[in-house]
Formats: structure tokens, sequence, C-alpha cells
């Protein structure tokens, strides 16, 4: 009988009773998530600190530093979590509970930390950190993170990327507000709206990096 | 109120407790009835992938487990004649945006030939507006499909692939692999049914490779490749899901 | 305030998409077409007012440091739990809205108005003020997706005007933020009169 037209992988698949997961480079994860599924522009994840604090290229670094730091720890937490409670227990139905109260835990317990062990940071993170709690992207990466089934490492580093690109974006974005600051724009374009028309631009951009490297 | 870490970690605590014990207890509560609607859908499924029929249904069903992933074929007769088999398939080798893709495939034979009469997605957790298309009656992947004989189909993405057989949705071309994938695990699943899928090592050697998304050096007899600069049209914004979604 | 205005004002003076510029994500996340706007909009509204409702019965027993956190458990509990629930006994209404859902959780919307209304206000005001941001939300995202639908698709409520030929981007994520930036200018100036 002509099997043919069916690949080796799904043969495969039928003959041993496992399916091969196709590895996918950490290279491949890291550019994916930064370029391709950039968190904000193509995921739209964190829009609104991405909106709020990209006034100043500098709170904007701030902001990207304590993000980043804060989403690789809570993947650490939230991957524990589901792998030795949520999952063995059963009760995968509580995670969306379980991860918001980590991550809100989480990063009270990284400004107190912060705060005791090395005040130059905490100067220049602090403000940041209570506005991160309420950053969809955090809880959303947590989410995705499980998702996609990654190991620890995979995942964390998944998430850091993704925490890159949100900065990534956010700092570039704020060096283009700085400038249109100083334009002329239209009384009805001003703040909001003709932010919003230059993160579709920069969408755009983004877009330019679609299929570069093959998704996680 | 006023904070004090005794009535803080109290307040939480007891909050947590609470809201933790109601979601505990409406998921005993509700488990039951979703499992029956699910299996209630899936049944009526069975039935809708195939032609319609007089008399009693009777139902014979194998299932392959691979991995976490359960293949199940139902062959359905009437009157003692087979009508058709309904296969339950996910794209075991390719994930969709958010999840894997579920489909409900039926198989008909006519005249000596194979011929797929229907196809029901099951689940998908796809992006609404784009992947989540896959759903609609008359979708480009449903026609590239339905009505065809799976033995000459190629399970690729014409996008990936000039000689693939579906149609990719406007905008998922993530989604419509994955959907390919079902498809071909389906197909997959009904030679198995019946015997007929050779998965000795030969056979395995001589099969094409599914790689359909591109990937470096990524030898693919077909010459699977993505045109450079056709990116917008065929990215899916991922996670408008919010991909948050337990999807 | 009257109890009509409570509602009414989500629809002009304090839109939550257009004037108090919340919920960013799923507004651009799912209103690739007109039907998803008001699915999720719906949706948004049934948790909003009785996350409120439960909110402004609670907050008097909430101290204010872990407030946020609280909410939060509340308001993800309760999502839970609808999902739940609408997947056991309403399943067609699952079919349909069950994938907005899980975004719900991380829309700020839910959180902003608990912390700026309901932590301050009775259960009656709450509730009518879920109704107002809930309504006001529906009617954004169902704008944006019908003008996303047209430019994008080149359809309206799924019936299809023009074929094939629309461009795709304005469904993509930069129309998502291109059409959403325009529409506010325009809500602005009708706002204003």
């Amino acid at each position: 009988m002509d099997t043919m037209n069916i690949s080796q992988e799904i043969l495969q698949a039928f003959s041993t009773g496992e399916v091969a997961v196709a590895p996918i480079t950490i290279f491949a994860i890291i550019i994916g998530a930064i370029f391709v599924n950039n968190v904000v522009l193509s995921q739209f994840l964190g829009i609104c600190p991405f909106l709020g604090v990209s006034s100043k290229v500098n709170t904007a670094m701030g902001m990207g530093a304590a993000v980043t730091f804060v989403m690789a720890l809570s993947a650490v937490v939230t991957w524990c979590l589901q792998e030795f409670i949520l999952a063995p227990f059963g009760i995968e139905y509580m995670q969306t509970i379980v991860f918001i109260l980590v991550i809100a835990a989480l990063v009270q317990m990284v400004e107190i930390v912060l705060r005791k062990v090395s005040p130059a940071l905490y100067r220049a993170l602090g403000i940041f950190l209570p506005l991160i709690t309420t950053n969809c992207a955090v809880l959303g990466v947590a989410i995705l993170m499980v998702q996609k089934e990654f190991s620890l490492v995979t995942g964390v580093i998944y998430s850091a990327a993704t925490a890159l690109g949100f900065a990534l974006a956010l700092v570039l974005f704020a060096g283009i507000r700085e400038r249109l600051e100083m334009e002329d724009t239209p009384e009805g374009m001003r703040g909001v709206p003709i932010a919003l028309v230059t993160a579709g631009l920069l969408a755009m951009a983004f877009m330019g990096f679609a299929n570069v490297v093959p998704l996680p | 109120m006023k904070s004090s870490l005794k009535n803080m970690v109290l307040v939480l605590f007891t909050i947590t407790a609470v809201s933790a014990l109601l979601v505990a207890l409406v998921n005993t509560v509700t488990k039951e009835t979703i499992a029956q609607t699910e299996q209630k859908n899936k049944d009526l499924a069975k039935l809708e992938v195939l032609p319609a029929f007089e008399g009693e249904a009777e139902l014979e069903e194998q299932t392959k487990q691979i991995g976490d992933f359960t293949v199940g074929v139902t062959k359905v007769s009437a009157n003692g004649e087979v009508v058709g088999y309904a296969v339950e398939a996910p794209s075991i080798t390719k994930n969709g945006y958010a999840d894997r893709i579920y489909l409900m495939v039926g198989f008909v034979e006519k005249e000596g030939q194979t011929l797929i009469n229907g196809i029901k997605v099951l689940s998908q957790k796809e992006t609404p507006g784009l992947g989540a298309n896959m759903t609609k009656e008359g979708n480009k992947l449903e026609l590239s499909a339905v009505g065809k004989n799976p033995a000459e189909m190629t399970f690729k993405v014409k996008k990936d692939d000039a000689s693939g057989s579906f149609d990719s949705l406007t905008g998922s071309t993530i989604s419509s692999r994955a959907y390919a994938n079902a498809m071909e695990t389906a197909y997959a699943g009904y030679l198995w049914a019946k015997g007929e899928l050779d998965t000795s090592e030969e056979a395995i050697a001589d099969a094409p490779t599914g790689a359909s998304t591109v990937t470096e050096g990524a030898d693919t007899p077909t010459g699977a490749t993505v045109a450079e600069g056709d990116y917008a049209n065929e990215t899916e914004p991922e996670a408008q899901k919010g991909e948050i979604s337990n999807e | 305030m009257s109890k009509l205005q409570l509602i009414t004002k989500g629809i002009l003076k304090e839109n939550p998409t257009f004037v108090l510029i919340l919920g960013m994500c799923p507004t651009l996340g799912v209103t690739s077409s007109a039907v998803n706007g008001m699915g999720m909009g719906v949706a948004t509204m049934a948790v909003l007012i009785m996350s409120n409702i439960v909110i402004s019965l609670i907050k008097n027993l909430i101290p204010d440091k872990v407030r946020i956190p609280a909410f939060i458990v509340v308001i993800a509990s309760f999502v839970t739990i609808i999902e739940m629930l609408m997947k056991a006994y309403v399943p067609a209404l699952y079919a349909s809205l069950g994938v907005f859902i899980p975004l719900i959780v991380v829309n700020c919307i839910i959180l902003g108005r608990a912390e700026a209304f309901a932590s301050k206000n009775g259960v009656v005001d709450s509730a009518l003020d879920g109704v107002g941001i809930g309504l006001g939300f529906t009617l954004s995202l169902t704008v944006i997706g019908m003008v996303r639908e047209a430019l994008g698709a080149g359809s309206i409520f799924g019936y299809n005007f023009a074929g094939d030929v629309m461009p795709l981007l304005f469904i993509l994520a930069p129309g998502g933020f291109i059409v959403l930036g325009y529409l506010m200018v325009l809500f602005n100036k009708i706002a204003k009169r």
C-alpha cells in the first residue's frame, strides 16, 4: 500500500508511539522572542507600560531592565510550580491564580531584597517594580512558557529574551517619542494617538523579521 | 484599612484560600459535565464528518496512543455496511499558534478509492479572526481537502511547498501547517486502523520529511522554501492570543 | 452622579479605550474582526460587573498594601470560575466567547476599575460602573473591529463586499496600532463637540 505521502515524523510516531520533538536551537528561541515575535509589537502584550513609560529613553531603559529581571525570575518560579505542584496534583486549572499571585509576591520580594542589598540598583529600578505586577506580559510569558513545553533552561532563556524584546521595543519607541516631542504634531494627534501610529510603523518594521528563524 | 504584617498576611491568605476553594469546588462540580459535553460533541462530530445514513449506527473504535496524544479511529457501520471511518487526530508533530489542533476527519471508500468526506475542528486555540477561521464552514483549508483522495495529497501548505495540497488561511501559515499536520495524522491513523500503514524502517527512510518550516540546511527532497520577503501575509501575530490563553 | 450618568459616562466621557486608555492588550489583540471585538467586549463586561460587585463588598476588609494582589486573586478566580461554568452549562456560548475568557485576566480594565471605582464606592454604583465601562469597551472594540475588518478583509460582520483584494496589514499587528491611533483622533474630535 502506498503510504509515501506520509512524512517520516508521523510514521516514526506511529511506529514507536512517541513523538520525536524536533530540537529548537537556543539561537532560534532568542532571535524569535526578541525580533520575530516581539512581545509588544506582534503579540500585543504589555502595551500599557509600553505606552505609559516610554516618553524618555532613560526611564524606558530602567523599566526594560526591571522587567527583564522579574520575567527571568518569575520564569524559574512558575516553571517549578507547574512542574512540581500543579501538574503532579492535576490542578492545572489553578494556573492563572497561582501564577499571578506568585508574580505579585515576587515583585514585592524583589523590591524588599533590592532595597536591602543594593540601594543603588533599587534607586534605579525601584519605581518601576510596582508597575510590573500589572504588566500582563509577565503573566502572559509565564503561561506561554508552560504551553510551549519548554525545559527549565530554555524556558528561562525564552522569558529573558522576550523581556529583552520588550526592553528593545520600549527603548526604540522612547527614542522616537523624544524626537516627536519636538515636532509640530497636529493638535488632535498629540499624545497617545501619534504614539499608537508610531508603534504601528515600528510593528511594521519588525514584521521584516518574520520567517528569519523557525518559531519555537 | 491600615496595613500591618499580620492583617496583610491573614487577609491575603484568606482570600487566596477562599478563591482556591471556590475554584476547586466549581471544578469538581463542572468536570463531569464538561467531559460529557466534550464526549457528546465528539460523537456528534463523528457522524457529521460522514455521509448521512439510515438506521442504527454501529461504532467500532480503535485507539493509538502516541506520547500524550490519542489518535482515535471509529469505524461507523449501519445495516451491516461500512459507512466510513471517523478519525480523531491531533497535529502531533506541529503545534499551531497556541496549541495542538484536533480534527475529526471522515474517510469514506468509494469504488476502491478513499475520499475525505468531511472535516470538523474539535479544538483549536488559534488567533480569533486569523487562525481560528479554520472552524468556519467552507474555509480554504477545508476546501483544500474535502472530496479529495488522501493518497494523492501532499500534506503541506502551498506557501511552503509548491506541490502542497493546502491553501493556507489568510495570515495564518502556522495554523495552516498544524492543520495539514493533523490531516496527515488522521490519514495515517486511518491507514493504521486498516492495517495498511507501513512503519517498517525502509518505509520510514523512504518517506518524505515533514519539515515545512524554514530551517537552515533542511534537506527536504521537495525543496520546502519560504520565499524571502514573503513576510507579512504569512505570519500570524502570535498571542494576540495573549496566547495566554491556556490555549 | 446620577445612576444613568454612571452608565452613560463609560460610552463617551470615560470611554475605557479612547479616553482612559485601559485594556489596550485585548483591544489590539482581538479586534481583527467586528464579531471578535464584540465577543471580547461582552465577555469583559460580564466579568467587570461581577468583579466590581465583589470588590466593593470586600473593600473594607482588605489592608491597603495588599490591595492589588488581593484584587488580582479575586479577578483571576472569577475568570476561571466563569470559564468552567460556561464550558459546562452553556457550551454554545463558550464556543463563541471561550477564546476570550482567559485573556480577560490580563485586562487591566478590570483591575483599573476595581482600584479606581469599586474600592471607593457602594455595591450598586460599582455594578452600574461595570455596566457603563463594559458598554463603552464593547462599543469601542466593535467599532475598531469593524474598521480593521473592513480595511483588512473587505468585510463587515463577516459579509464580504470587496473580495480578497484588501491589504491584510490592517488585520495584523501594525494595522491594529494604526487604526486605533486614528480612531482615537476621530473620537477626541467628536467627544469635544
